[in-house]
């Protein structure tokens, strides 16, 4: 009874050796669903057409940590992130296949987000408890002429402590996947507040309203 | 069951009940008086802005969920569901910082009408966090002649939590006070053979103190 008693000890103690050590340099590979809340914003009376290039629309991230391991953060949910911004912030909204198509004709503008720079950070790099994710895009507002009316960054940023997961804070997804739905979530607060912010835009739509 | 089976599960029992003194300082400045109607709630929010000292998840849900129930109970909305319900104005890069930007935001129509919607009437800001300092000691485990595991040693370690509540009135756009808890305590696994820790649970303690004093803060 003792004997078997031991061996079943040894066998935890064996297992959890092993999840310590392959907690050290394990692949994380995650796929970012999340959705936001109605945004409570006041919208801008224009009509807009949106155009998501192939890369902001499929932006899969993959990189190799070397020892910490390799990488992937599926970011393609960002889109219906994006939609509901933008419903929320304009009159209408129409998705375009391409920037010189005749489909944004009647819109008063073309709206061209894209990502620039992706970059995350894990507590085995950092020493500290967070999980961080941190996106960096460029909006491009076209006329309805196709002329470039601003173009402007907006930065997003999502964290996840590691230690609000208990018994899983070894394990990297959950973690990684909570800071970077936090930075979609930063990214659709960010867009809400920067486009009517920005000076040129302003006073491109205050032009609208004047003629 | 054998008895040496019964003493196991008897020392087991006995540890896992045991804690270690916590000792808990609370501190309170009213700079209003305060009110709660049986329509209105509060909310308990955590400052999310800062790359480091960021209070723990955990803690502002033990807040929320004993300031929300036992004697003297609040009505206490969710701090997501709050977050949710005025997205995107209290995310952790947009929340205001101090009462000039609360009154800036709910100044707007859609902001006040959704907050009159929802009824809070006061956030409350928690700032701090719980630190575990002065480690010392050692512990080893082996597993002896016989095939019995076996611990020998001793671990100790001080504890302190040190956590700030803001509470702002919405209605009238005033900081109404602050209440703080502070807990510390030392915890220590003496082992000969069997461990037995004597854990000082000081966010625990922390959070129930602090809930108390909020609870009695805004009642009165």
């Amino acid at each position: 009874m003792e004997r078997r008693l031991a061996n079943l000890l040894l066998v935890v103690v064996y297992a959890i050796s092993f999840h310590w050590v392959a907690g050290c340099s394990s692949d994380a590979s995650i796929t970012i669903t999340t959705t936001i809340p109605n945004p409570l914003i006041e919208q801008v009376s224009i009509d807009i057409a949106v155009y998501y290039n192939d890369e902001m629309s499929q932006y899969v991230h993959n990189e190799d940590l070397g020892s910490y391991g390799n990488h992937t953060i599926d970011l393609r949910s960002q889109i219906s992130i994006f939609n509901r911004i933008f419903d929320a912030m304009f009159t209408s909204v129409t998705s375009i296949e391409s920037i010189d198509s005749t489909e944004g004709q009647g819109v008063d503008a073309i709206l061209v987000p894209s990502i620039e720079k992706f970059q995350f950070a894990i507590p085995e790099q950092t020493r500290k408890d967070f999980y961080e994710v941190w996106i960096q895009y460029r909006f491009e507002l076209y006329g309805s002429d196709g002329s470039l009316i601003h173009s402007w960054p907006v930065t997003a940023y999502g964290k996840a402590n590691r230690l609000n997961y208990g018994g899983m804070q070894n394990e990297k997804s959950p973690a990684l996947r909570e800071a970077a739905q936090w930075a979609l979530r930063d990214a659709a607060a960010s867009i809400s507040f920067s486009f009517v912010r920005q000076d040129i835009v302003r006073d491109w739509l205050q032009q609208r309203v004047a003629s | 069951m054998t008895t040496n089976q019964t003493h196991i599960l008897l020392v087991l029992i006995t540890a896992y009940s045991l804690t270690a003194c916590v000792n808990t300082t609370i501190q309170e400045a009213r700079e209003a008086s305060t009110s709660l109607s049986s329509q209105e709630s509060i909310v308990i929010l955590s400052r999310k802005h800062k790359t480091s000292g960021e209070t723990e998840s955990d803690f502002v849900s033990c807040v929320s969920g004993k300031t929300g129930g036992g004697n003297d109970a609040l009505s206490v909305m969710s701090e997501r569901e709050f977050m949710d319900e005025l997205f995107p104005w209290f995310e952790p890069r947009t929340a205001p910082l101090n009462m000039k930007d609360l009154t800036d935001v709910i100044s707007r129509p859609l902001i006040s009408a959704r907050i009159r919607a929802i009824g809070v009437r006061y956030l409350v800001w928690v700032e701090g966090t719980t630190v575990r300092s002065e480690e010392s000691g050692a512990l080893q485990c082996t597993v002896v002649s016989g095939g019995i595991p076996a611990c020998f040693g001793f671990l100790s370690w001080e504890s302190g939590s040190d956590y700030e509540a803001s509470i702002w009135d919405i209605n009238r756009g005033i900081n109404v006070g602050k209440v703080s808890s502070e807990a510390s305590g030392t915890s220590i696994v003496p082992a000969l053979v069997v461990p037995i820790p004597f854990i000082a649970r000081v966010q625990n303690q922390a959070c129930i103190s602090l809930a108390e004093q909020l609870k009695t803060f805004i009642r009165t």
